[in-house]
C-alpha cells in the first residue's frame, strides 16, 4: 500500500457466474483526504466497486485494501467495525419511511452504543450542518429529493466517518440540487474525509472538477 | 432544543440503553403487525392453555389420588363362623407387619348396619333375607401413605392364604391403576401441548420473519452503518418474546375463567365426588412455569427468524 493511501486495489475483479465480469484487474488507489469521481456509463462497474469497498461483497481475485486491512480477510465482526468507518449515499437515500428526519439520523449513533447526550448532539449538528434543523419532526415523504439526500448525507456523516462512498447521489435530482449537494460534499472532503463519489453525470465531474476514475466494462479506461 | 437531554439527568449504560432501543423498537413492531402478531398470539396462548388445563387436571386428581391413598385400608374379610383364638391370630398376623395404624373389627351386624346406613335407598331390600349376608371383616388402616408398596403386598397375600380369611381387599390396588392412567393422560397432554408448543413457535418465527421482510430496508441499513449484530438481531428477539410471555399470560387469564366457570357450575358435585375437597386452580409455581415456557417458545421463535440476519 502506498504512503497516504486510503484506498488501494491491485488486480481486483468481481466475477459473476463463470465470464460475468463485473470488474476486471483494476488497480486503483486513493489518497488519504482525496475526493475521487468514479464514473463510466450504465454497467461499467461502478456500483460493484462501492459495494466491495462496502464489503457487501467479497472480490472473485486480487487485493482491496482499506486503512491497511484486507477487506477479503475481515472476519464477520470486524465488518461491522470496519462498516462503521465508512460513511455511505445512495441514489434512492435509503431513508426509513416510518421515522422522523430526527430518528433516521439519530439512530445510528443509538445503535452504536453512543452515550444519549452524544446522540443528540451529534445528531442535531450534523441536521443544521445540511441545513435541515428547522425540518426534524418531519417524515421522508414529506421532503423534497434535495432534502432526503440531504438527510442521508447527515446520516453517512453522524459517526464521522473517515471514508464517505456515495453511488450516483445526484441521480435522482436536478442539476440546480446535484451541484448542492456536491457542494456538501466538497464541504466534507474539505474537513479532511475521503469521498468516492460513483456518477455517470459527465457534466458535474467537470463542474465540480476533481479526479476522476473512468471504467468500462469493469475496466480501469482512464485515470485523470 | 427539546431533544438534547437535560444536564444532570443520569445517563442509562450501554447495557439499558440497548435494552430500550430493543424494547422500543420490538413495541412499535408488534403494533404495526398486530394483525399477523394476533396469530402468533393465539397460537401460543392456545398451546399453553391446552397444556395449562391437562397440568390443572391432573394436578386436581393427583391430589384426590394421594389423599385417597393416605385414608387407604385395607379391609380383610373373614369367614363366617370364625373362632376367637383363629381371630386373634390373623389379628396378631397384621400388628406383628408394622404397616397397621390401627384396626378395626367390623362384626356381621356392624356391617349390615353400614349397608343400611351407606345405602339407605337398598336397604329395604335387606328386610326381607332369612341370614345376614355381610361377612364380619378387620378394616386396617395403613400407617402412611409412604409404606412399602412390596411389604403390603406380601402381607395381603399372606393373609389372603391364612385359614379363615375369605377374601383381602386393598385399595391401593385400584388407585395405582388410577395414577397410572392418569401419568397416561398427563404424558398424552404433555405430547399435544408438545406439538401445539412446535406449532405456536413456528408461527411466531414466520409472523417475526415477516416483520423481517417488512423492515429489510431498515435492516440493510444497520448492516451498511455496522450496528452490532446483537442490536439488528435483539429487537426481533424481544418481538417473540412478547408476543410469547403474552400468549401464556392470556392463557392463564383465559384458564382462570375457564376455571371460575367450572367450579361455579360443577363445584359443588366435584366436591361431593372428591371428598368435601374443592378443585384447586394451577399452582403458583406452575403458573409460572407456563409463562415462562410461553416466553422461551416465543424467544425460540423470534431467535430463528432472527438468524437469518447475518
Amino acid at each position: 500500500m502506498g504512503p497516504g493511501s486510503v484506498i488501494e486495489t491491485e488486480g481486483l475483479s468481481k466475477l459473476y457466474g463463470r465470464s460475468a465480469y463485473a470488474l476486471r484487474d483494476v488497480t486503483v488507489s486513493v489518497a488519504k483526504g482525496e475526493f475521487v469521481f468514479l464514473t463510466g456509463p450504465s454497467g461499467a462497474g461502478k456500483s460493484t466497486f462501492l459495494r466491495l469497498l462496502l464489503r457487501e461483497e467479497l472480490p472473485s481475485s486480487g487485493r482491496l485494501v482499506v486503512h491497511g486491512r484486507n477487506l477479503a480477510t475481515l472476519a464477520a465482526g470486524q465488518v461491522q467495525a470496519y462498516r462503521r468507518s465508512v460513511g455511505f449515499v445512495f441514489q434512492d437515500f435509503k431513508l426509513i419511511p416510518r421515522k422522523t428526519i430526527y430518528e433516521n439520523v439519530g439512530f445510528v449513533p443509538r445503535i452504536l452504543g453512543v452515550p444519549v447526550a452524544q446522540q443528540s448532539r451529534r445528531t442535531f449538528q450534523v441536521l443544521k450542518w445540511v441545513g435541515l434543523q428547522h425540518r426534524l419532526n418531519a417524515f421522508p415523504a414529506e421532503l423534497s429529493g434535495g432534502e432526503q439526500q440531504r438527510v442521508a448525507i447527515a446520516r453517512a456523516l453522524v459517526n464521522d466517518p473517515m471514508i464517505v462512498l456515495a453511488d450516483e447521489p445526484t441521480g435522482n435530482l436536478d442539476p440546480d440540487l446535484s451541484l448542492e449537494i456536491m457542494t456538501l460534499f466538497r464541504e466534507i472532503n474539505a474537513a479532511g474525509t475521503t469521498v468516492v463519489v460513483a456518477t455517470h453525470d459527465r457534466d458535474l465531474i467537470r463542474r465540480v472538477g476533481r479526479r476522476t476514475i473512468t471504467l468500462d466494462h469493469g475496466q480501469v479506461v482512464e485515470t485523470r | 432544543m427539546d431533544r438534547l437531554s437535560k444536564p444532570g439527568r443520569p445517563e442509562p449504560g450501554p447495557i439499558v440503553r440497548a435494552l430500550q432501543y430493543h424494547l422500543e423498537e420490538a413495541l412499535a413492531s408488534l403494533w404495526r403487525g398486530r394483525r399477523a402478531n394476533l396469530l402468533a398470539v393465539i397460537t401460543i396462548t392456545t398451546a399453553m392453555f391446552v397444556l395449562g388445563g391437562f397440568l390443572a387436571v391432573t394436578s386436581n386428581l393427583r391430589q384426590v389420588v394421594t389423599r385417597w391413598s393416605a385414608a387407604a385400608e385395607f379391609s380383610v374379610f373373614l369367614q363366617d363362623g370364625l373362632s376367637g383364638p383363629r381371630r386373634s391370630a390373623i389379628e396378631r398376623m397384621i400388628d406383628q407387619s408394622g404397616l397397621a395404624a390401627s384396626r378395626e373389627y367390623i362384626s356381621k351386624a356392624e356391617a349390615l348396619v353400614r349397608f343400611k346406613r351407606d345405602f339407605p335407598d337398598l336397604a329395604p331390600g335387606t328386610e326381607g333375607l332369612q341370614e345376614n349376608p355381610f361377612p364380619a371383616s378387620l378394616e386396617v388402616r395403613l400407617r402412611s401413605a409412604a409404606v412399602d408398596r412390596k411389604a403390603l403386598e406380601a402381607l395381603a397375600a399372606r393373609l389372603a392364604g391364612t385359614d379363615g380369611v375369605a377374601d383381602v381387599r386393598y385399595d391401593r390396588r385400584w388407585l395405582d391403576r388410577l395414577m397410572a392412567i392418569m401419568g397416561l393422560v398427563q404424558w398424552a397432554g404433555i405430547a399435544l401441548s408438545g406439538v401445539l408448543v412446535v406449532a405456536a413457535a413456528l408461527t411466531v418465527a414466520n409472523v417475526v420473519r415477516l416483520a423481517l421482510y417488512v423492515r429489510r430496508d431498515e435492516v440493510e441499513i444497520m448492516q451498511l452503518v455496522g450496528a452490532p449484530i446483537a442490536y439488528i438481531r435483539g429487537p426481533f428477539v424481544v418481538e417473540g418474546i412478547l408476543q410469547g410471555g403474552l400468549g401464556a399470560v392470556l392463557a392463564i387469564v383465559l384458564l382462570a375463567l375457564a376455571f371460575g366457570a367450572t367450579r361455579a357450575r360443577y363445584g359443588a358435585l366435584a366436591a361431593g365426588f372428591f371428598g368435601q375437597t374443592p378443585i384447586q386452580f394451577l399452582p403458583v409455581h406452575l403458573s409460572i412455569l407456563l409463562v415462562l415456557g410461553g416466553t422461551i417458545v416465543g424467544c425460540v421463535g423470534g431467535w430463528v427468524a432472527a438468524r437469518s440476519v447475518r
